[in-house]
């Protein structure tokens, strides 16, 4: 049998009534526990896997593809809806999501980034299906001094993020790069600013860092103003609904932010976020309407999103192909493989087939489940809004203290969250960004270790770092990414960008 | 990777209902990892077997296992009914982290699995036997890169043996640390370094699939099913096990000690737990009493002098 | 966040509150330079060793203190809403009580009682009114996440008395 009848079977298999059904169920719970702020796309899935362990085979894989794709979707709306992101890859999507729900625009910020992640789900999940092995290779080429110089471009572009200041988003993500450094520097064994307390031996949680500094930090800003902050979000104004421009504006940003998302998440060091933040970069660049980025472009959502859902099904490649989990996500996702016999590894295309082609046609069916469950509930969802704040945002603090609780219960990770609220408040007070502190801390140890590694193995050599085509070409991006905008400026045409650099908020 | 529940959510669902707990397990370790694996078998294996009622297994990860030992060692005092499952890989991390309490604030009861090291390079690689290695290393050390796992871990301690055995100088090395051996398999298979060590299991699909070469072993004999020479045959006399064991509170008595041994020579005896050796793939080196701890103690001090050779421990 | 009327720069005193943050930015550079300067180099074949990184980032932190410090001197740093903070004390309160009662009264009471008081900050003043519902709610919560789907979430003797 050929691939596409491999794919067909499998398809025929999940369309009956009954996998329909298990792929509804399954998105509808990955969506309902991913949605609440605090609770990533990782513990949904581990949390929701031994639900799939009672139904027939071809039933379990349906439902835990519905999970997966549920959970990794469910972030989104918090981020959107409440400033409230449950994980580092919807980070992004806070930036300019809340900013159109804050002006009634929920609806289509979360329909853009409903039909983003179908879009992006859809290619990549075909990706996966017909290019995984190519794109492995592209992958394995990825050595230490081609991450790195990824690192760099990835470095250039966060200052899209910083805000109206560069020296405050600049000090939010050295913030972030020195929180990084703390715990056991992995290259040589030896500790650093851990100050001999051992719970920071291994770090600092990113998860940790990005719950409290969202979720926390923005319940405690939004207390401290008082009575003077709106009583109430108008939830909706105008249509609940995308309109014509939303989708003239929405469609090359959901492709493009495939395009990205999908090759950097089937890096075994590439993972979700650094797909986001690049999305974001280049959306902010190639738009039509910069004015209004930072103030709710639904471009920033679009993009960013898409990039999001399609490193997940990337992060599906190495996983399968060579059986190696890139993400948390992915680890507990390796178990749940292991338990529909499907041992993932060089092997599994050629001696599973069957289960391989079925896995690919469950995703594609529970991808298109979740927009048939989400279009709906948008409505819904932003009815979120009208909450009053009290028992809102006591549910959130809740929620998002759970999962804290779930991964460690120990005084001391609390202690933490409590203390990253307060900065995350007090960066709120003095105008800082947040995202550059999550992106330091995400990106700082990535970049070091490449680096390092590179020049070890190089015994010294400088010169490897540019020597190697792709890291060539990525680093001769990065520096364009910065020399660009600056002689715009230089040659008085960056009237737009000087201006907005001007401006604040 | 603290949100690593999935295993405990499938033991979680495996153990079914709670009587009044029995033994405790802690595993210092995140589910899914081998330490938490081992933990969640002995749990079913005991329950199967009626050696206890219930078990209970609470990870407390971090740093090698050495916050999971201290925790252990505080807060169990003289509880015959708490275990601590624990490895090699503690002994290198309580030297390296300057651990205040070792293993000798706990008590070991027995060896249970252990994982061989294996060395392997890219099927494209010139090196085709570990011979090759061994003079490629000799050579210009600095141009043999390693990749294993976190730096002064099992595959570090290998490497700095096999250097040692070699008649190389172990600070010159060019060890590259990844997290973890699956990690360090990308770099391998992508030829960004010379070799690759790290536990067999983790390269053995790989391995079959001809992507990756296997040049040796770290066992004394050869494993059966494995077609490779020990490094011992290679020339390179070096024997590296990751072992895997079970240790009680401190502070028992000689007949609470007494029982939690016969208790585990039950589990270790068992057919259920052969039969999740087997399904596994680790290999039974079961080891208690005396024997376990002439071992223990020899072990400890050939890792704190490699460690000190390579330049991880003061 | 910061709407309303730009500040003229000419007039304003030094902001004492962003000199604060340049010397806490000093401060941490400085913590760096001390715990890193006990480390071993060990770079091994490469010349960016464990102290390297950390040294860089010290270095620029201790460039952002002066350059905070220069626009707080300025009065270039964007003026600030006033904030209430009994509200947020609540809140921190509320997060305290949990983190401390947790492991001894279990995760339903302690999180009910984080739940009563964030609902305070936010105005609700009734607490004995919302202490009893946060507890039962998180008590439903637990069930659902710690019973049916396995989460370890400790308990205390609340969940004791129904299982």
């Amino acid at each position: 049998m050929g691939t596409f009848d491999f794919l067909l079977q499998g398809l025929m298999v999940a369309a009956q009534p009954m996998n329909l059904l298990y792929a509804l169920i399954g998105v509808t719970l990955g969506t309902a526990v991913g949605v609440l702020p605090g609770i990533g796309p990782a513990l949904t899935v581990a949390l929701l896997l031994p639900v799939t362990y009672q139904l027939d085979p071809a039933g379990s894989l349906i439902m835990f593809a519905g999970i997966y794709y549920g959970g990794m979707y469910g972030g989104s709306t918090t981020s959107i809806l409440l400033n409230t992101p449950g994980e580092s890859a919807s980070i992004v999507t806070a930036l300019e999501g809340n900013k159109m729900a804050r002006a009634g625009r929920g609806g289509p910020a979360l329909a853009t980034a409903a039909i983003g992640s179908f879009v992006a789900g859809l290619i990549a999940t075909m990706g996966l299906a017909f290019v995984a092995p190519y794109i492995v290779k592209l992958a394995l080429v990825f050595g230490p001094r081609e991450y790195f110089a990824l690192m760099v471009l990835a470095f250039v572009t966060v200052s899209s993020a910083f805000g109206d200041s560069a020296l405050r988003g600049l000090t939010s993500l050295f913030v972030g790069l020195t929180l990084a450094i703390i715990g056991i520097d992995q290259l040589t064994g030896q500790t650093r600013l851990s100050f001999g307390v051992p719970d920071l031996l291994d770090g600092i949680e990113v998860t940790t860092v990005a719950v409290a500094m969202f979720a926390i930090g923005e319940s405690l800003f939004i207390a401290a103003q008082g009575d003077r902050g709106p009583d109430r979000v108008e939830a909706v104004r105008g249509s609940v609904w995308m309109n014509a421009a939303d989708w003239a504006r929405s469609w090359k940003p959901w492709l493009r932010g495939t395009f990205i998302g999908f090759p950097i998440g089937a890096m075994p060091a590439g993972g979700a976020e650094i797909g986001t933040f690049l999305s974001y970069a280049t959306e902010k660049r190639l738009t039509k309407h910069p004015e209004e980025f930072g103030n709710g472009a639904i471009e920033g959502v679009a993009g960013p999103e898409a990039a999001n859902n399609a490193s997940a099904a990337g992060t599906l490649v190495p996983l399968l192909t060579l059986g190696l989990p890139t993400t948390a996500t992915a680890a507990i996702m390796l178990a749940g493989f292991q338990q529909f016999g499907l041992q993932p590894g060089p092997l599994l295309f050629a001696t599973n087939p069957q289960l391989v082609w079925g896995l690919i046609a469950s995703l594609l069916i529970a991808n298109f489940m979740l927009l048939v469950l989400n279009l709906p509930l948008i409505g819904l969802w932003v009815r979120l809004l009208t909450i009053p704040k009290p028992w809102l945002y006591a549910g959130i603090l809740l929620f998002a203290t759970l999962g804290t609780i779930g991964a460690n219960p120990s005084v001391f990770e609390l202690g933490m969250l409590l203390a990253f609220g307060l900065l995350g408040y007090v960066m709120r007070v003095f105008g800082y960004p947040i995202a550059p502190v999550v992106v330091g801390l995400i990106l700082g140890p990535l970049a070091e270790q490449q680096l390092r590694r590179a020049l070890s193995i190089s015994q010294g050599d400088v010169t490897v770092l540019f020597t190697s085509p792709i890291a060539a070409v990525l680093l001769v991006i990065a520096a364009l990414a910065f020399l660009v905008p600056l002689i715009m400026r230089a040659r008085g045409r960056g009237e737009v960008l000087t201006q907005l650099a001007a401006s604040e908020d | 990777m603290k949100h690593f529940f999935l295993a405990s959510i499938l033991a979680g669902a495996l153990a079914l209902p709670a009587y009044a707990a029995d033994y405790t397990i802690i595993a210092p370790a995140n589910p899914g990892g081998g330490w938490d694996q081992t933990a969640r078998s002995l749990q079913t294996v005991m329950q199967q077997e009626g050696i206890s009622g219930n078990v209970q297994v609470q990870n407390v990860p971090g740093a090698g296992g050495t916050i999971g030992l201290a925790q252990f060692a505080s807060q169990q005092k003289g509880n015959p009914n708490a275990l601590l499952v624990g490895g090699y890989v503690m002994v290198g991390a309580i030297l390296t982290n300057n651990s205040p309490v070792t293993l000798k604030d706990v008590t070991p009861i027995a060896r249970l699995t252990g994982e061989y090291e294996a060395i392997v390079v890219p099927a494209a690689s010139e090196i085709k036997t570990m011979a090759d290695l061994v003079e490629a290393l000799k050579k210009d050390p600095g141009a043999v890169s390693w990749a294993g796992g976190s730096a002064g871990g099992t595959d570090h301690i290998a490497v700095g043996l096999i250097a040692k055995a070699a008649g190389v100088d172990p600070t010159k090395i060019n060890y590259i640390a990844y997290s973890g051996g699956g990690e360090a398999l990308a770099a391998i298979l992508g030829s960004q370094v010379t070799a690759g060590i790290s536990g067999y299991g983790e390269f053995e699909s790989q391995i079959k699939a001809g992507a990756l070469r296997l040049l040796a072993v770290s066992s004394a004999e050869r494993i059966p099913g494995i077609d490779a020479p020990t490094l011992k045959e290679s020339g390179v006399d070096v024997v590296v096990e990751n072992w895997r064991m079970i240790a009680a509170a401190p502070g028992l008595t000689e007949e609470q000690k007494a029982a939690v041994e016969a208790d585990i020579e039950k589990v270790a005896k068992s057919d259920a737990w052969q039969e999740v050796l087997k399904t596994k793939g680790w290999q039974d080196t079961y080891l208690a009493g005396d024997a376990f701890e002439e071992q223990l103690a020899k072990d400890i001090s050939a890792t704190e002098a490699v460690l000190k050779d390579i330049g991880l421990v003061k | 966040m910061t709407k309303g009327t730009h500040p003229s720069t000419q007039t304003r005193r030094p902001d004492w509150a962003a000199l604060t943050i340049a010397a806490v930015l000093a401060v941490i550079a400085g913590l760096i330079f001390w715990d890193v300067s006990r480390l071993i180099g060990l770079a091994g074949y490469s010349q960016v060793g464990p102290t390297t990184v950390p040294y860089a980032i010290a270095c620029c932190l201790i460039g952002l203190a002066v350059w905070t410090a220069a626009e707080a001197l300025r009065g270039d740093f964007p003026e600030r809403d006033h904030q209430e903070i009994g509200p947020a004390a609540w809140i921190v309160g509320g997060l305290v009580a949990q983190m401390l009662l947790l492991n001894t009264l279990g995760f339903s009471i302690a999180t009910g009682i984080l739940f009563a008081l964030t609902a305070r900050g936010f105005g609700k003043r009734k607490l004995w009114l919302s202490v009893p519902i946060g507890i039962a709610f998180s008590f439903v919560v637990w069930v659902i996440f710690a019973k049916l789907l396995q989460l370890s979430l400790p308990a205390g003797p609340l969940e004791r008395l129904f299982f």
